[in-house]
């Protein structure tokens, strides 16, 4: 790479940490989905609010997110948006009809 | 008459940034692809949240969960591997790697036993035992093949990425100083483990 001064190396540590952290959140909602299962508690929002929380950690440490220049963010801000405008448009299609 | 074509950068074609920037544009497609047939889940569930119910307890959630220890484990192994190269120690990045594609065998081999029973039961589009279930879990069903098997399909491209990085820095094209091929594989690795986070949730845990 030409321009050394942007390099960032993420530390093994760091690493081991959004691993652990990972693991923990999996845990949590396969213990709340199989041991709640009666009760029905894991609803579809729980679930997806913590498969974000995971997703947004494996994106930050794991992809090099929070040392990339801020393009990247913003070209994943955008793809997500644009996620949610489908999904928009597709629930208002469906609760319309 | 000299037709020979000459770069203008004099033949180092070679640009770190770029590369980057192409392999994420890529990914970034992958999202949507994925993220249309969530839309398509999104939507049948809604239509039949009983028989997507009863469907997915069929499912085995304890080899989903192994298969998601097996995925984010690997992530981070793939994610190490750079670390290693750019720190250059070479020989502990290789292995990270061998790590991470026998984590990906791994992940193959449960979902052939998981495909397996599945296939046993006559669960897949077309055979008897699915034609006579009704249409909420025959979707599914459907979906649960069509979308893990998809995923599938990544792992398989993702482990032969990572073998072309292990040859890479076995011949020196990937170095220390030059190594946005590993950095790009482990991109692709870690959206194949993305992908898996939201799937493993949606068919194995919403009960």
């Amino acid at each position: 790479m030409s321009d050394k001064e942007n390099i960032h190396i993420s530390s093994y540590k760091e690493h081991v940490s959004t691993w652990l952290a990972l693991i923990l959140l999996t845990f949590m909602t396969v213990f709340v989905s199989v041991f709640g299962a009666e009760l029905r508690t894991l609803s579809v929002a729980t679930a997806m609010i913590i498969a974000t929380v995971k997703a947004t950690a494996v994106g930050y440490y794991f992809m090099h997110l929070k040392y990339d220049p801020k393009i990247y963010k913003i070209m994943m801000a955008t793809v997500l948006g644009l996620f949610v405008f489908f999904m928009l448009m597709i629930t208002l299609d469906y609760i319309t009809r | 008459m000299d037709h020979t074509f000459h770069l203008p950068n004099s033949g180092h074609n070679f640009d770190a940034k770029a590369s980057k920037m192409g392999m994420w544009l890529f990914l970034y497609t992958e999202l949507l692809l994925f993220g249309g047939l969530f839309l398509v889940y999104m939507v049948y569930r809604e239509l039949n949240s009983e028989a997507f119910l009863l469907a997915s307890f069929k499912l085995n959630v304890w080899m989903g969960t192994f298969n998601t220890v097996l995925l984010i484990t690997s992530s981070m192994t793939i994610a190490m591997s750079i670390t290693a190269l750019q720190k250059g120690n070479k020989i502990l990045s290789i292995r990270l790697m061998w790590i991470t594609i026998l984590a990906a065998l791994g992940f193959l081999i449960v979902k052939y036993f998981e495909w397996g029973a599945k296939f046993d039961h006559g669960l897949f589009p077309g055979m008897d035992h699915y034609q006579q279930l009704p249409t909420g879990e025959r979707l599914y069903f459907y979906l649960y093949f069509f979308m893990t098997g998809l995923h599938g399909l990544h792992v398989i491209v993702g482990a032969v990425f990572i073998m072309f990085v292990i040859r890479g820095v076995k011949k020196g094209s990937v170095t220390p100083e030059r190594y946005s091929l590993s950095e790009n594989a482990g991109l692709y690795w870690h959206l194949v483990d993305l992908i898996w986070i939201y799937l493993f949730p949606l068919f194995y845990l919403i009960h």
